[in-house]
């Protein structure tokens, strides 16, 4: 088994009256044990120059097909563009509910609960290049 | 306005045949805008008993349709806890004891979106969940005795 870690760190130095920093370390394990997750997609890209939705995840094909509600899978996700002036942004949606709205720089890591028909689709708010980053890391 | 980033790193020496080591910040910045930041948070730690789907995050004219982010923790240590956390009866994937996910969320008040109030329920035991909203707004209830 392989051990990986995803550590977030969430700080500001002027949301409230003193700072706020909080950071949390997660072992990524198969569902339900401390056995560590050992399959990964690798780090890849995809692009869109249409606003139409795009599957960025086809959890019936390829490493995704293994992918099952039952079992542990993590996405991160990354609109890797310039945020511009700030009006551009990439809808993510599981199927066809809009999780949100990933601006330029922004990132995602979720629990997905894959299975058929449950693709992670895209849509980029215009024609401009858009590029995502992602991987999985599954059982 | 306020400036608040976010970090991931992902890590692990034995994952693949070399290590594998991968980082991203970004600021949460209001949409629409070049660099303004998300000026108001909230943040909590709930018990979520199990065998009832709540709604953890209820959507809100006053976050609709912009920038909004959400950070959820699971606090338990016996492994096979969980929560699954959904929208609108879509379920996003299940947090085991110590999984966390952040992620955007847009906030939906459209008809089709019917309900894109962020739920979560607890399984096997109930669950100790920490969970942050960076959010535009707020809608604030009139007292009433006012």
């Amino acid at each position: 088994m392989a051990t990986t870690t995803a550590t977030i760190t969430l700080a500001s130095g002027d949301i409230a009256d003193n700072s706020f920093s909080i950071s949390n370390t997660a072992t990524l394990t198969t569902a339900g044990t401390d056995t560590g997750l050992s399959e990964f997609t690798g780090l890849a890209r995809k692009k869109t120059n249409s606003g139409s939705n795009t599957v960025l995840l086809d959890s019936g094909a390829g490493e995704a097909g293994d992918v099952t509600a039952d079992k542990s899978a993590k996405v991160y996700i990354k609109n890797i563009n310039d945020r511009g002036d700030g009006t551009k942004f990439v809808t993510i949606l599981l199927t066809a509910v809009e999780i949100g709205r990933l601006y330029g720089g922004d990132w995602m890591f979720i629990p997905w609960a894959g299975g058929s028909g449950k693709d992670i689709e895209f849509t980029a708010s215009d024609t401009t290049e858009t590029t995502l980053e992602y991987c999985v890391f599954y059982e | 306005m306020a400036t608040t980033t976010a970090t991931i790193t992902l890590s692990s020496a034995d994952l693949l045949s070399d290590n594998l080591s991968l980082s991203a910040t970004t600021t949460l910045n209001k949409g629409g805008t070049t660099a303004t930041g998300l000026e108001q948070m909230n943040y909590h730690r709930a018990i979520i008993p199990t065998g009832t789907n709540f709604d953890l995050i209820p959507e809100s004219d006053a976050l609709k349709d912009n920038s909004n982010y959400v950070y959820i923790i699971n606090k338990n240590t016996d492994v096979t806890d969980y929560v699954i956390i959904s929208i609108n009866n879509e379920v996003i994937g299940r947090l085991y004891a110590g999984d966390w996910a952040f992620f955007p969320w847009s906030c939906d008040l459209s008809a089709a979106a019917n309900d894109s109030s962020i739920e979560l329920q607890a399984f096997t035991h109930e669950v100790i969940v920490e969970y942050a909203l960076f959010h535009v707004g707020e809608t604030l209830l009139t007292a009433a005795d006012s």
